[in-house]
């Protein structure tokens, strides 16, 4: 059942709150959300809550009736939710001017201390056209028996094989017999081209046969090619699967598939893309998937933003669990798995209009929900409210370490960006400027290898007008997990991030 | 507007790192290079180049309650809970402030922590009775907030700023 929502809290009163109380925090909240006022694609859910909340405690029935109910459901402590400015205040300027919002979600301290599996409704969802043939194949293979060898005996898992057409291998059930299971994946055979819309169409028809609210339900692709001409109708499909509640992973063997669309569909669900460079590789970063499924504190982690209507959120970038850029229209943005003794973290630039009112204002309202598996209380949400001063003089408060620290290294990944964009604009003079600029970073970073590799990616885009496949692979994913490199968040209930 | 020193780009207010060749801006506190490196040792720490946000294990919190003449230097532990002494009831909070008029003022028996990871120290209020502000701001029950040098915090109506040495 779904955990209601906390009424009182939506609208930021204290449960002893007056109905003159409600009534004006209601007024203040709307004057801020109300979609004839905030365009923001945060706005307008967060105002339906407000509300419908609104509607309800201002008629006594009701809030009688909601405050015994209330009682009976007791501590509703699931999350503990950080929300940090990159400053403490903002400057009165007659421009615009840029800040940085981190929000962290995190187990609330006391419920996070004991482990337990979670349960999975996994799907593995993999290519085996002709480029598949050889190592790749039989590393996948290897891998998959990895992962149904770790399975728990409540834990639902099935095989898609696909390349023009898809084949489901493993029907979508717990496995009563493995080493019948291995079999089937050991028959699979390389031949085919690579239409991941089949591919994924059957893995999502397994996966939503048992996916529930109490599993996480995750599917995981792995190709090795670039799909043609399905892609849009691939990306509606992940964009149901995220509506039905599961997120899907992309990993990518080798340089010819097209990273945009496989970080698209990894994105839009709460999944996480990867770049295996070699199939040595392959088993890694599967049973790493599988392993951090397997943690789960929550899933079905979502973020919604409501800024002001004079604040626009410009990047929204997924730093935990796993790096991952995100749409900045999106809301709410799906973001997976909050495991446990972990943290899931987003950071955001949000453009500000010129301010000329000096004093305390408010800038964003923050909504964090999620499934948590192990108390089985669904939709959890927590909200926070955040406002800042506007001060007259320049502000030297320096940006607190973990903002500053992501946003380091986040140069480093954009910087890769601009110079794809560029080269897909057709200017490869500026492509060939920012890959220099990335190299000299980088270097400054302690990164030779990677700084390197966008040396030689430079001279090559200023000989040839483009990318090498692997140069550019390797750039993007490689800077995408200096992002992973060091605890980036602060754990509050651990302090140290515990290895699995 | 900020100029960028290395390649002029005009950037805007707010900006930490150039939008065209990611060098830090003017004001843009320096990371060290080791920091990128993955290492069980914590990173190595300057303590005089710590700015606003920034606290160690080593460091010292100084807490200066309005209208009392000393402050009071604790050293900043992983969690350290700030409540009123009540023997009979069995709470027995890491920082009393029970001598500071706590109970005229409105401060729970268990109303707030101090909680640091990562180089940072967050403020949570523990479902206290008359609230905590930071700065102002109420703030939610359970939901950390990182703290700066600086900040006015506010436990029922016992008003105190906190500083990092």
């Amino acid at each position: 059942m779904d955990t209601p929502q906390d009424l009182y809290q939506a609208l930021g009163v204290p449960p002893a709150a007056t109905p003159d109380d409600i009534r004006f925090a209601y007024r203040a909240l709307a004057r801020r959300l109300h979609p004839d006022v905030n365009q923001n694609p945060g706005a307008a859910a967060q105002f339906r809550d407000i509300a419908a909340a609104h509607n309800l405690l201002n008629d006594p029935v009701e809030r009688q009736k909601y405050d015994m109910s209330r009682r009976r459901i007791g501590d509703n402590n699931y999350f503990s939710m950080r929300v940090t400015t990159g400053q403490r205040s903002l400057m009165a300027l007659d421009e615009q001017q840029v800040f940085y919002l981190l929000v962290e979600l995190m187990p609330e301290r006391t419920r996070s201390l004991q482990q337990m599996d979670s349960r999975l409704n996994l799907t593995l969802v993999l290519d085996h056209s002709t480029s598949m043939r050889g190592q790749r194949l039989d590393r996948v293979k290897a891998a998959a028996h990895q992962i149904i060898e770790h399975l728990n005996p409540e834990d639902v898992f099935s095989v898609v094989s696909f390349s023009d057409a898809a084949e489901v291998i493993i029907k979508a059930a717990p496995l009563a017999n493995k080493p019948e299971a291995k079999a089937r994946i050991m028959i699979m055979q390389a031949s085919g081209g690579t239409e991941i819309y089949q591919g994924l169409l059957a893995g999502v028809t397994e996966n939503r046969r048992n996916a529930s609210r109490r599993h996480v339900n995750h599917i995981i692709l792995l190709t090795d090619g670039r799909t043609f001409a399905d892609e849009p109708q691939t990306l509606e499909l992940a964009d149901k699967a995220a509506k039905e509640g599961i997120s899907i992973s992309a990993m990518g063997i080798g340089d010819e598939w097209n990273d945009s669309f496989l970080d698209e569909i990894a994105s839009r669900t709460g999944g996480t893309s990867e770049y295996i460079s070699s199939p040595l590789g392959v088993a890694r970063f599967l049973n790493d998937r599988v392993r951090s499924l397997g943690q789960s504190y929550a899933e079905r982690v979502t973020f919604s933003i409501a800024p002001d209507p004079d604040l626009k959120i410009e990047s929204a970038f997924r730093l935990m669990p796993t790096p991952q850029p995100l749409s900045a229209d999106a809301d709410p943005i799906p973001l997976g798995t909050l495991q446990n003794g972990s943290a899931v973290s987003v950071l955001y630039q949000i453009q500000v209009a010129p301010q000329t009112t000096l004093g305390v204002r408010s800038l964003v309202r923050v909504e964090a929900t999620g499934d948590v598996l192990r108390e089985q209380r669904l939709g959890v949400k927590v909200i926070q409210d955040l406002s800042t001063e506007i001060k007259g003089g320049p502000i030297n408060d320096e940006p607190p370490f973990p903002i500053l620290d992501a946003l380091n290294k986040l140069t480093l990944y954009r910087l890769q960006e601009k110079a794809e964009s560029a080269i897909t604009r057709g200017d490869h003079e500026e492509a060939t400027r920012h890959l220099r600029q990335l190299e000299t970073r980088l270097m400054a970073a302690g990164q030779p290898e990677l700084a390197a590799a966008a040396g030689a990616e430079a001279q090559r885009v200023s000989n040839t007008r483009a990318f090498s496949g692997e140069g550019q692979k390797a750039l993007k994913y490689g800077t995408r997990l200096l992002l992973a490199s060091r605890i980036l968040t602060g754990n509050l209930s651990e302090g140290k991030e515990k290895q699995p | 507007m900020k100029i960028c020193p290395n390649c002029q780009t005009k950037n805007r207010e707010g900006i930490l790192f150039c939008d065209e060749c990611g060098q830090p801006l003017k004001d843009t506190p320096s990371l060290a290079t080791r920091e990128f490196k993955r290492s069980d040792a914590p990173p190595q720490i300057k303590v005089e180049n710590w700015g606003t946000a920034r606290i160690s294990d080593k460091s010292q919190i100084i807490i200066h309650v309005r209208d009392v003449a000393e402050p009071v230097v604790v050293p900043s532990s992983d969690r350290m809970v700030l409540g009123r002494l009540d023997l009979i009831n069995g709470s027995k909070p890491d920082f009393d402030l029970t001598p500071f008029g706590a109970q005229d003022k409105g401060v729970s028996r268990v109303h707030a922590a101090f909680q640091r990871s990562d180089e940072t120290l967050s403020l949570i209020d523990l479902g206290s009775v008359n609230g905590t502000h930071l700065n102002g701001q109420l703030l939610a029950p359970n939901q950390p907030r990182i703290l700066r040098d600086g900040d006015e915090i506010r436990l029922g109506k016992l008003i105190l700023n906190i500083y990092f040495m």
